[in-house]
């Protein structure tokens, strides 16, 4: 399963001939969390793979389990409440989940790094940003406080933001949103990992600020040829930068596809309904499209198909007693839905 | 950060001026004759009235009165008892035994209280958490004086390893009353580290430290521990602050000759003077640990420094 | 004082140059919402659950009925109340009638707490001590919280100078330290009843409340339901009574079912300096104070008006954290 999605993926390094090496692979991957009103399933048999130099989009709305899939990977969930019960995600051959925890430590930040949504309370307020940034070197690499510093100076650079070396002492809450991002973003690839996960870089900032940090992210993935997970729920922000999507809902993949093969042709009811309720410009007075409904509670999830309660194509004998694997729709596309060639014809037209 | 300095500084000086005004209105204009309260049951002639009304400016309007007072307390004169002794050297002479009460407190609490809010955060859910919180839930609630009696009585009449009361037998005398003193401190102290420390230990730039590959020690010892230790610190400013105010209760209970004794046995003697002008001068050092716990919360959290 | 270093502390502050009564103490209570500095993560995507009242009161007294640290309080501080209101239920006993003979005698089967100074009952008149001290504790933090709501919402809401009068004045009561402004206050008044005794505290109770209330309505002033009800239309007043109020209570709420245990606390301590009531009215810190000179030979006379205290302030305190847990949304 795991190979076929990558062969003809559609990393343009790959296609330019250049050699992208296999860094990720998530097999299986299972996630729940034990607490006292119940088992939540928040990730429930994911896998996908990623190549150096190679944007994987993570699309779901919150809830969908995209976030912890992402933190599974890093090994920063709280345990408890959060149980990984199965699967392995595989980092240059070695799976990390088997790992003893000072090895798995080592990768951590090194090797792969992870950037968050808000800025502002994820960095430490009472550190200065030269110190949070330089602590990478000096807990990584042994360096001095003022070699760190120096070494954050030029990464804030590289993130461009401007007066750095003045800017190297300021704390976090003194930048804007935009150049605090930026701070994660130089925290992030400090030892040049060979990942990167952006769980919703942009979500808490405004759109013209957005545009330019994904456009930093993904320049400095081609300098540093970087595997560059985009986890978020934003489908106009994953259009320029994203080479493959994979949508992600209650805990599980339903669809992944090429970039562009996803938009115009999607072949899963709920990416259909995304691609559609996204306002458009050039269909003005016409009413909004939604998908009714409501995504299901993690503790609570259909059986069957959990897109069924909200699918306009379900037919019930079909999709509530079986759960659609993922089909393969061509090589590099899977969906997981029954009527698959439907929603393709449909849009195909 | 002197521009903040400045600015609480200068805000301190119209609350000195409201404080010491309140209390000396309390004291001086309120219903009653004054003189017959600072006298208490003592009958006066009504020639010595007459001159203690002198004495007290009690003919001025109240505004003279004050001014009058507070330049007083300003050169050092706190006022007489009713047999001609000054104030200021009564307190002159109670303060030291309090200042040694108080640091004594102070070290039991900060030891204690500290590293069972410490243990408590880090192990939150476990046994000795559980412990902590129970532990300092009963000492909050049982009044001190109760706390005091009991353990002047178990441990001091009963049990014998301590001293009953007054500073007879040097540094043993002031243990327990140090650690009475200290316990209800010690258990808010202890409350709020582990709060602390467990709200920063969720926080999400725990999570980032975590990202980041750091060890669990760093994580928490470093990131977590610097920013639950803002509220702790200002805290225990505002208790020396406290304890140098002299515990009235304790030093009565054990019958250590300090300024909360001296307090407690002028209310008794219902020395008005004596009660008034401690009273200032508590008010005095409470602004002052005010004002240096306003500076350390400055100096430990940047967002406030650079507001 | 700094309004920011109050806002993100807990309202911990000891005003208290001597007994410890700490008046103005939160229990490691959390601090006002608005401003906590850190944002902190819990169990994903629990998702809509239609038809299951997910209001926050609701779910807060959901999870209050089913913890034992709720219950066990609050069914303490109800039997306290009831004896307090109805002494003459628990005891035959009249709380005058003494017999100067048997006094000071230790507890026995006629006598379940011994007998006091004057010869009387003590386990009636510990229990008759109930009302005073239970009475004060109620009364004074209903009332300071009354005026801390008013006061503070007004404050919070429309700023200005208002605000500004407010906060230097209630700073200049914060520099007075409680117990003994308490002191020069009662010293100098002679017919300290209940009701004069709860004016004094709620005097000097008032400030830390309302200071509370007022960051509590500062947090939640800017929030995006008030900017929703004010482009609705809804005036400033009812924006504040039904928007704001309900949601900035809490803290306050919290705080205050603490505070009637520390003003019951306080009530003892200052009876027991003897500046608090005074005879005939009888309350557990008069008890106490009186038995203090006997507590060697008959330590019953301290024994059990402490008990009844301490188990009183306890269940508020207890209660409070029950509480304040219950309501606090992190925990979710």
């Amino acid at each position: 399963m795991a190979t076929s999605m990558t062969e003809t993926a559609g990393s343009p390094r790959a296609a330019a001939g250049g050699e992208s090496e296999l860094l990720l692979e998530v097999e299986n991957l299972n996630v729940e969390f034990r607490t006292r009103d119940g088992v939540i399933n928040a990730v429930n048999g994911i896998s996908y793979d990623l190549r150096s130099g190679e944007t994987l989009a993570i699309l779901g709305e919150s809830g969908s389990g995209k976030s912890v899939s992402a933190q599974a990977i890093m090994g920063i969930l709280d345990s408890p409440p959060a149980f990984v019960t199965d699967g392995s995600i595989r980092f240059r051959g070695e799976d990390l989940l088997q790992m003893p925890e000072d090895q798995r430590r080592k990768v951590r930040g090194r090797r792969i790094a992870m950037i968050f949504q808000d800025a502002l309370s994820a960095l430490n307020p009472v550190f200065t940003v030269g110190d949070q940034i330089g602590e990478m070197f000096r807990v990584h690499q042994g360096a001095s406080k003022k070699e760190g510093y120096d070494k954050a100076v030029e990464l804030m650079d590289r993130v461009r933001i401007p007066t750095a070396r003045q800017r190297v002492k300021d704390y976090p809450h003194q930048f804007s949103g935009g150049m605090r991002q930026r701070v994660m973003i130089a925290m992030a690839l400090s030892l040049e990992p060979d990942i990167i996960i952006a769980d919703e870089p942009t979500t808490a900032l405004d759109v013209t600020v957005q545009a330019q940090i994904m456009e930093l992210l993904s320049n400095l993935q081609d300098e540093l040829d970087m595997g560059l997970i985009l986890i978020t729920h934003d489908l106009g922000v994953v259009a320029d930068v994203a080479d493959r999507i994979a949508v992600m809902y209650a805990g599980k993949i339903v669809e992944t596809a090429p970039v562009l093969d996803i938009y115009g042709a999607p072949a899963h009811p709920y990416t259909e309904g995304l691609i559609k309720s996204i306002p458009r410009v050039d269909l003005k007075g016409q009413k909004l499209v939604t998908i009714s409904g409501q995504p299901p509670s993690l503790g609570n999830i259909p059986e069957g198909c959990p897109f069924h309660p909200r699918c306009h194509r379900r037919r019930d004998d079909v999709c509530i007693p079986n759960e659609p694997p993922l089909y393969d729709v061509t090589p590099g596309r899977k969906s997981a839905c029954h009527f698959w060639e439907e929603v393709l014809n449909d849009h195909n037209q | 950060m002197g521009r903040y300095v400045i600015r609480r500084l200068l805000q301190m000086i119209p609350v000195f001026i409201g404080t010491t005004f309140i209390i000396f209105y309390m004291v001086y204009a309120l219903p009653g004759d004054p003189i017959r309260a600072l006298s208490g049951d003592r009958t006066l002639s009504p020639a010595f009235y007459n001159e203690l009304r002198e004495r007290y400016n009690l003919n001025d309007p109240l505004v003279i009165q004050y001014v009058k007072y507070m330049a007083g307390i300003v050169q050092g004169d706190f006022g007489e008892t009713f047999r001609g002794r000054a104030v200021s050297e009564i307190i002159a002479e109670r303060w030291p035994v309090t200042i040694k009460l108080a640091l004594l407190a102070f070290v039991f609490e900060v030891i204690i209280g500290l590293l069972a809010g410490i243990l408590a955060g880090l192990r939150k859910g476990s046994f000795i958490d559980n412990l902590v919180l129970i532990s300092t839930t009963l000492v909050v609630s049982i009044p001190i004086f109760v706390l005091g009696f009991t353990a002047q009585l178990v441990l001091g009449v009963k049990l014998q390893i301590f001293p009953v009361a007054g500073l007879g037998e040097g540094l043993m005398s002031y243990l327990l009353p140090a650690l009475i003193l200290a316990a209800i401190q010690l258990a808010y102290l202890a409350r709020l580290t582990r709060t602390s420390l467990v709200e920063n230990l969720r926080a999400d730039y725990v999570r980032t430290a975590v990202a980041k590959g750091l060890t669990r020690k760093r994580v928490v010892g470093r990131h977590a521990f610097r920013n639950s230790l803002i509220p702790v610190v200002t805290l225990l400013g505002l208790d020396i602050g406290f304890l140098m105010g002299g515990a009235i209760v304790t030093e009565g209970i054990f019958n250590i000759p300090g300024i909360g004794q001296q307090v407690f046995q002028s209310i008794r003697l219902q020395e008005g003077t004596v009660v008034v002008g401690i009273t200032t001068m508590l008010v005095v050092v409470f602004l002052a640990a005010n004002l240096i716990v306003d500076v350390l919360y400055g100096l430990l959290d940047p967002r406030i420094r650079y507001e | 004082m700094s309004e920011t270093r109050q806002e993100t502390e807990e309202t911990q502050r000891s005003q208290d140059g001597a007994t410890g009564a700490h008046l103005t103490r939160g229990t490691g209570a959390e601090p006002p919402p608005g401003s906590t500095p850190a944002t902190t993560r819990g169990a994903p995507g629990q998702g809509e659950q239609p038809g299951k009242g997910r209001s926050l009161t609701a779910d807060a007294w959901r999870e209050l009925r089913r913890n034992p640290l709720f219950i066990i309080p609050m069914l303490a501080i109800l039997l306290m109340v009831v004896v307090a209101a109805f002494p003459q239920l628990f005891t035959g006993k009249d709380p005058r009638n003494c017999d100067l003979i048997t006094s000071r005698q230790p507890p026995s089967a006629e006598h379940w707490f011994g007998v006091d100074l004057q010869g009387c009952d003590y386990y009636t008149t510990v229990l008759y001590g109930a009302r005073p001290s239970i009475t004060i504790g109620i009364v004074t933090t209903a009332s300071a919280a009354l005026i801390a709501v008013f006061l503070g919402t007004l404050a919070g809401y429309f700023g200005g100078w208002f605000d500004i009068i407010l906060s230097r004045i209630s700073d200049i009561f914060f520099g007075l330290p409680f117990i003994l402004g308490a002191l020069v206050i009662l010293t100098v008044l002679d017919n300290r009843g209940i009701g004069t005794v709860s004016l004094v505290l709620i005097l000097l109770g008032w400030p830390t409340m309302t200071r509370l209330m007022r960051s509590s309505v500062l947090g939640n002033r800017d929030a995006d339901y008030v900017n929703a009800a004010r482009a609705l239309g809804a005036s400033d007043g009812r924006i504040m009574l039904r928007h704001v109020l309900p949601n900035a209570i809490t803290p306050v709420l919290v705080y205050a079912t603490v505070t009637v245990g520390i003003i019951i606390s306080a009530e003892a301590v200052l009876s027991f300096l003897g500046v608090g009531l005074e005879l005939p009215n009888i309350s557990w810190g008069l008890q106490i104070n009186v038995a203090q000179s006997y507590f060697l030979d008959s330590p019953h006379l301290l024994f059990f008006p402490a008990i009844l205290l301490s188990i009183t302030v306890l269940s508020f305190i207890a209660l409070g954290d029950a509480v304040r847990d219950a309501f606090d949304p992190k925990l979710r």
